[in-house]
């Protein structure tokens, strides 16, 4: 697609990159924002002097150039305005009334002005505005904790984990721009935009439904159940496999497997496999050691089983699926040279966003 | 209520969570949604979520009811051909369709996006599926955790030095935020639609999602085959400890000591007493604590107008969250309402297509 035939072409975001604001709320705001520029919104960055510390966080580049940066910024412009002075608040305030939307994250000094300004406000906070907690310490894994996915994964007897990758940012990232969207889709229809706010803590919680609903079912919460779980990871000859069926995919599952020790009627139903889950594991893991995570996968999905292999991220460069799709995108930066990035995960009328090199802080345009 | 999306009727084929909380989503928003299934296919979760073998058990699914608040639900039979042409003539009426069908199922059933863009040329479509509309791996089987492993989530997540892990059955995390980037791709090509009067053809593919929340991390291997990726645990200088009262909290914080300095004191004086000192800290919350603790909750759970718990916002507009206008839909419920007001059928229309089976209120089916 030409930058003219993008669907937000017409619409002038701001994001404000306030001084002291936590880096899981950046990541957020940042992420929201780049949707929308990689969809043809003139997206302009409004860094401090020194830049957004996002620029210096890894994983690196052999550059030195921040990966994370590099990804959460494409096709964006990017401004340095001092905001702890009057003139940078100014030049912010004359921005803010000739664009659509504005981005900025609760705890950043411009807060209110922001909220008061023609852009309509799209305002990234860590916990819902009840707590009243907007200096409250937070980070991605307090996030995890707090909204529940942390007691969710794991061994029930050891440790919590967290959910690889900054999954707190992104799942809010993502709910801003869909916030975003509806406040353009107001303005657009001639209506009063919402002002929209989106907190880590809610959008956690939201995705971690089945805790809630579990709970208030049955007044027992789900937790992590690890290798008493019905879906776990199995070890095979390069790698790992997570086992996964749902009750009607279980006969394949049984003949996919082939021991006949699986037609036992202990394990004939849905309690009955959970009852027996480690016998049950028992069987089936000598099924994987010496088959590849690609025979595995074939051969289960020839049967109608979506067991599903262990990737790794660098691994991911070379599916086949994702090469036939093109969903990482060839990618020339200026400094940092060739690059292979993941695409905006949708294809519209089969045709994909390719985004723009993220912007270079030397280059980025200095106020009037 | 008037909403940025009022105005806007959905189709809705939308199943389980990616599907049919994409609908929602839009619902939230002001939009007229309305879910079709059918006596010979439910939604899965009115079958997955089965408290009792009782009549009616199909309309009291916590899971189902959790999802598809402030929906119409239509059953029309997709196999039989007076079903098709029924839909078909309530797709002229609509503007959007959202379906996470097996890729293939509405085209063989005459209800693809090319059949209905004939008749509708500003149909926004989204087509929501685990790999896309297109590669090899499109007709792939997938649930929801299947994706944690083949998006590389699942290689991110785990026990240091062990085995990855997946995010499991009850948060099945990949689907959780397929809807939360889709609801506003959507609402950008419904804008666009508006404007241009065309719609759009969105593929979406669900495991391309979980991968994008990863995107740094294939940038970096993209530019370094040597990058390797940070080992699984909670992070470096972060982790989760147990308290005196044997429930668990995640510190972002590491000196020597600290493990027993928890082990010290019950949960919630550790977290006081950290967040005091400025370090992010949190409690490893369950279902339970996140039903009883009312403002962290802010407004992601929401009660219907039966008492039943329901599933929220994940953001606010104007401060606020959704009232409940209507519980989920008990299986063909407005089935009759919908086609007097849209299609101005009358009494001996209904009747017939009731005898010939091809409006129902009952299930033929019963496990999925």
């Amino acid at each position: 697609m030409t930058t003219e035939s993008l669907p937000l072409r017409r619409f002038t975001i701001v994001e404000v990159n306030d001084a002291g604001v936590p880096l899981c709320l950046r990541l957020a705001t940042s992420l929201a924002a780049k949707i929308a520029a990689d969809l043809g919104a003139d997206v302009l960055k409004i860094e401090p002097p020194g830049g957004d510390p996002v620029r210096q966080a890894p994983p690196l580049l052999p550059s030195g150039a921040s990966a994370l940066f590099q990804f959460l910024n494409t096709s964006k412009r990017s401004l340095v305005l001092d905001l702890g002075t009057e003139s940078g608040r100014a030049n912010l305030m004359q921005l803010l009334d000739r664009s659509h939307a504005c981005l900025f994250e609760e705890p950043a000094s411009i807060a209110s002005l922001a909220r008061a300004a023609k852009a309509t406000p799209i305002e990234i906070a860590a916990f819902p505005a009840e707590m009243d907690a907007a200096a409250r310490p937070v980070s991605e894994l307090a996030i995890q904790a707090l909204g529940g996915l942390m007691h969710m994964i794991g061994e029930p007897e050891r440790k919590p984990l967290k959910l690889g990758g900054h999954q707190a940012s992104c799942a809010a990232g993502l709910t801003a721009f869909t916030g975003l969207a509806a406040a353009l889709a107001a303005r657009d229809a001639g209506q009063r935009a919402p002002h929209v706010r989106v907190s880590l803590a809610e959008v956690m919680q939201w995705v971690n439904w089945k805790a809630a609903s579990g709970a208030a079912a049955t007044g027992v919460s789900p937790g992590r159940e690890g290798k008493a779980s019905e879906f776990q990871v199995m070890p095979c000859r390069d790698g790992h496999v997570a086992v996964v069926y749902t009750v009607t995919q279980w006969p394949a599952t049984r003949t996919l497997i082939g021991d006949p020790r699986l037609n036992d009627e202990k394990f004939a139903t849905r309690a009955g496999r959970r009852k027996n889950i480690a016998e049950l594991y028992a069987i089936i893991a000598p099924w994987f050691t010496d088959k590849t995570r690609a025979e595995i996968q074939k051969t289960a999905q020839s049967k109608g089983v979506p067991f599903g292999p262990i990737f790794t991220p660098a691994e991911l460069l070379e599916t086949e699926q994702y090469v036939a799709r093109g969903f990482l995108a060839k990618m020339t930066h200026p400094e940092i040279g060739k690059l292979l990035i993941p695409q905006l995960p949708v294809q519209w009328n089969g045709r994909s966003f390719a985004p723009r090199p993220a912007p270079s802080l030397e280059r980025a345009e200095l106020a009037a | 209520m008037n909403g940025p999306l009022t105005g806007v009727r959905v189709l809705d084929f939308g199943l389980l969570t990616a599907g049919a909380n994409t609908s929602a989503m839009l619902a939230d928003l002001g939009a007229d949604v309305i879910k079709i299934e059918s006596g010979a296919y439910l939604d899965p979760f009115r079958v997955v979520g089965k408290m009792d073998d009782d009549e009616g058990w199909w309309n009291r699914s916590p899971q189902f009811r959790f999802t598809n608040r402030n929906k119409r639900g239509l059953a029309l039979n997709l196999k039989d051909p007076e079903g098709q042409r029924v839909i078909r003539e309530l797709a002229k009426h609509c503007d959007v369709v959202v379906e996470n069908f097996r890729r293939g199922v509405l085209e063989r059933a005459g209800l693809g996006y090319q059949a209905l863009k004939e008749i509708n040329p500003r149909i926004v479509f989204a087509a929501i599926s685990s790999q896309g509309d297109t590669g090899p791996e499109r007709m792939n089987v997938s649930f929801g955790s299947t994706l944690d492993a083949t998006s590389g989530i699942a290689s991110l997540t785990g026990y240091k030095g062990e085995e990855p892990r997946i995010s499991g059955m009850d948060v099945n995390y990949p689907d959780q935020i397929v809807s939360l980037f889709a609801t506003g791709i959507v609402i950008t090509a419904v804008m666009e639609a508006r404007r241009s009067g065309k719609g759009a053809f969105l593929d979406f593919s669900q495991r391309e999602v979980a991968s994008f929340t990863l995107g740094e991390e294939i940038l970096a291997a993209s530019a370094d085959p040597s990058h390797s990726l940070a080992p699984r645990d909670n992070g470096t200088q972060q982790d989760a400890y147990c308290c005196r009262d044997g429930r668990w909290i995640a510190v972002a914080h590491d000196e020597p000591g600290l493990a027993s300095w928890c082990a010290d004191r019950n949960r919630d004086d550790a977290v006081a007493a950290l967040l005091a000192r400025g370090i992010a800290a949190a409690p490893c919350n369950d279902g339970n604590d996140l039903l009883n603790d009312r403002s962290l909750a802010g407004v992601t759970l929401v009660r219907d107008e039966h008492g039943g718990l329901v599933k929220g916002l994940p953001y606010r507009l104007d401060g606020k969250g959704i009232t409940i206008e209507r519980a989920a839909p008990d299986l063909g419920q407005h089935t009759d309402e919908v086609l007097r007001e849209l299609l101005g059928y009358g009494d001996a229309e209904l009747t017939k297509l009731k005898k010939s089976g091809v409006t129902s209120t009952t299930p033929t089916v019963g496990d999925v």
